[in-house]
């Protein structure tokens, strides 16, 4: 069933390589991704440029100039796709990490961790926002935690891609919530993006502090103790998660399922929390547990990093004022957004 | 543990009785309802005027005009005081209805059914309306269907209420769930709105349309057939539901789980899908089959139903400009208003 085959191709993803016979096809029009699911084969028409280098300390950041159109050249898919090698070399694919904005605990300064909290209306704002920045970066599926905060950033973000696929929550709760939330249009499923949600990127689980203010727990524990807890790396609260802790379990799923599907080419965004999203940029960036603990994450502001011969470049900062300010395009970014622009004419 | 408290009575509640001996307590001041959580006993203070009615057929059906307060005639029964039937009509509970708005493929004219599509812009902007009509009606509690399109109408919409309590959505798939979504503080608790959400609430499941647009289908099985699956009431697409298959199930949870929240006085809202709220609604104002297939409700525009004496009593038209002019405020409703008001000046 093809519903299950997208199910399937997308859980189980095997390394395919961009294994492009003829070098030489200068598919123009193929150059945004197409996520095509022929069975379990999925290819990755994703074009990329020139220097097959295959050293793996590629680290060129390329600013992009502001006018986007004219200075891009063709994606060259000429030369060199030599299949022999690593499979990864020829391909770039691009990872958005957004932590959701302020939830109603937020806002009454409550302890939340693993709470599921909703939005505020500055939230949603928030989120609204952070979509807007990434409109034009390309996005083949979406991963979220299981609390509908990260969910509905996710959602309001993807109301303003320009992409106009359309993000579909994956269910496999139970073999009742798969058969009944089945496509039966192929089309329908190439148009899709799927949303998977999982509780390993949920937000650090406080355990006893969940759901008391501030104040409460500096009174009832001591100012040194919840500091400590806060602020620490490796000391839970009662009951709770220590940052150590929930990144195991946050680069683990990382790992083993989302950087696969980078390193397939897809285009991936994660919607999560700042303790989650924290432990997995530790691991991109090669961060000490020190580093960790001072890391601060906008929100509203999402990160960018592109996958390209198995590093991670970060390509955004977390702060600027515009998108541009914000984002280093690539060539196949820009193509990408060229190709959008052209699109919505 | 208080927290496992708080997940009992919600799944499986039985009706509270409410003993008020004498009938007449005028406490204004409590009108508003108070969500305590004594063990499992749940109580409101809710109180009501007027006599007490033994009679089970009184359908009062009254019209609010545009000022809201002054003209609210008490919904009025005969002074009849026979206690043992007390129990019940002591207590009067809102029973809201909302029906989300556009989603990412009604845009596009797809059959949805179970598939979890997000809302789009308009849809998100459908939702806030919905709050801001709801903003005065007390809600203790929440349920949604396993769909985010309705999950997000519920949270968008309380973002505008006026109440500011918080509503958390409740997490049983798993025990690690259950324990990583406790909240340890009393206080907080009190301040929040369980959200509960089940699939029995979901849209009617369309089988093998789901994701085909109306073309699509009327080419593959005839305009006909097409047209009596989507209108009747018990013929079922290819591997689908018929509605009389939705609503049974639909209707069969709201006995078992809403019915007696309401029946003990807790107010309760319910963010569903047209096909499962048609069912509600077909139960609630016992409808015939011809009369619910011919039934349309409005998105944005939520029902209001009062709990009273036993029957469900309409008070909100789908169709009107304004919040006064669509519900027919109760005495009680109209109190809660006026503590609001006090509340935030």
């Amino acid at each position: 069933m093809a519903a299950g085959a997208l199910h399937r191709s997308i859980r189980t993803i095997q390394l395919h390589g961009g294994s492009n016979d003829s070098a030489s096809t200068k598919e123009f029009g193929n150059s945004s991704l197409k996520f095509i699911s022929k069975g379990f084969a999925v290819d990755v028409k994703f074009l990329s440029n020139r220097s097959r280098s295959f050293s793996h300390c590629k680290m060129h950041v390329i600013r992009a100039i502001s006018s986007h159109a004219s200075v891009v050249d063709p994606i060259l898919s000429t030369s060199h796709v030599t299949t022999d090698f690593n499979q990864n070399t020829s391909i770039e694919s691009s990872l958005i990490l957004i932590r959701h904005g302020e939830s109603m605990w937020n806002e009454k300064n409550l302890f939340t961790g693993s709470v599921d909290v909703p939005l505020t209306k500055r939230g949603i704002e928030e989120a609204i926002e952070a979509g807007e920045r990434i409109s034009s970066i390309p996005v083949n599926m979406i991963y979220t935690s299981a609390l509908i905060r990260a969910q509905m950033t996710a959602m309001l973000a993807m109301t303003q891609h320009r992409q106009k696929k359309i993000p579909i929550i994956m269910h496999d709760e139970s073999v009742q919530a798969k058969e009944w939330s089945q496509i039966f249009s192929e089309e329908t499923i190439q148009q899709s993006i799927p949303v998977i949600t999982a509780w390993q990127l949920n937000e650090r689980m406080y355990g006893k502090l969940q759901g008391l203010n501030k104040e409460e727990t500096v009174v009832k524990y001591g100012k040194e103790k919840v500091h400590e807890w806060r602020r620490s790396f490796d000391s839970p609260p009662p009951n709770g998660e220590s940052l150590e802790m929930c990144s195991q379990r946050a680069v683990a799923y990382f790992k083993e399922n989302i950087e696969p599907q980078l390193q397939n080419g897809r285009n991936i965004m994660v919607a999560a929390h700042g303790n989650s999203l924290r432990s997995i940029i530790m691991y991109l960036e090669k961060l000490t547990s020190q580093e960790v603990t001072n890391l601060e994450l906008s929100t509203g502001v999402p990160l960018l990093y592109i996958y390209k011969h198995g590093e991670f470049l970060k390509r955004g900062s977390p702060v600027g004022p515009t998108e541009h300010g914000v984002y280093a395009y690539t060539r196949n970014l820009a193509l990408y957004r060229q190709k959008l622009d052209e699109m919505v004419q | 543990m208080a927290t496992s408290v708080f997940h009992q009575p919600l799944g499986t509640a039985q009706p509270h009785q409410h003993l008020q001996n004498s009938g007449f307590r005028q406490e204004f001041g409590h009108a508003s309802v108070k969500l305590t959580f004594k063990g499992f006993k749940v109580e409101t203070g809710l109180s009501r005027r007027g006599g007490y009615s033994s009679c089970k057929r009184k359908f009062g059906v009254i019209q609010a005009s545009a000022s809201h307060t002054s003209v609210v005639q008490p919904v009025s029964y005969p002074p009849n005081n026979s206690t043992d039937e007390l129990r019940k009509k002591s207590s009067e509970a809102a029973l809201i209805l909302v029906r989300h708005g556009e989603s990412l493929w009604n845009e596009k004219n797809l059959f949805t059914g179970c598939v979890d599509v997000p809302l789009t812009k308009k849809g998100v902007e459908e939702a806030i309306e919905a709050g801001k009509r709801i903003s005065n009606i007390p809600v203790d509690m929440i349920y949604t269907s396993a769909l985010i399109r309705a999950q997000m109408t519920a949270m968008l919409a309380m973002t505008q209420h006026r109440r500011k309590k918080v509503p958390i959505i409740l997490h049983n798939e798993s025990e690690q769930a259950r324990e990583w979504s406790q909240i340890f503080s009393e206080d907080t608790k009190k301040q929040s709105i369980p959200v509960v959400t089940a699939w029995q609430l979901n849209e009617r499941m369309y089988g093998e349309l789901q994701g085909l647009n109306k073309q699509e289908t009327a080419d593959r099985f005839g305009k006909e057939k097409v047209h009596e699956w989507r209108r009747s009431y018990d013929i079922p697409p290819p591997n689908g539901e018929s509605l009389e298959m939705c609503a049974e199930r639909a209707v069969a949870y709201f006995k078992d789980h809403i019915e007696p929240q309401l029946l003990s006085g807790k107010n309760v809202m319910i963010a569903a899908h047209g096909n499962s709220l048609r069912s509600i609604i077909m139960y609630l104002d016992k409808l015939t089959s011809q009369e619910v297939i011919n039934l349309e409700l409005s998105t944005g525009i939520p029902m209001l139903y009062i709990l009273k004496g036993g029957k469900f009593i309409r008070r909100g038209s789908p169709a009107g400009p304004t919040e006064a002019g669509v519900y027919a405020y109760t005495r009680s409703l109209a109190l809660y208003r006026q503590k609001l008001d006090d509340m935030l000046h």
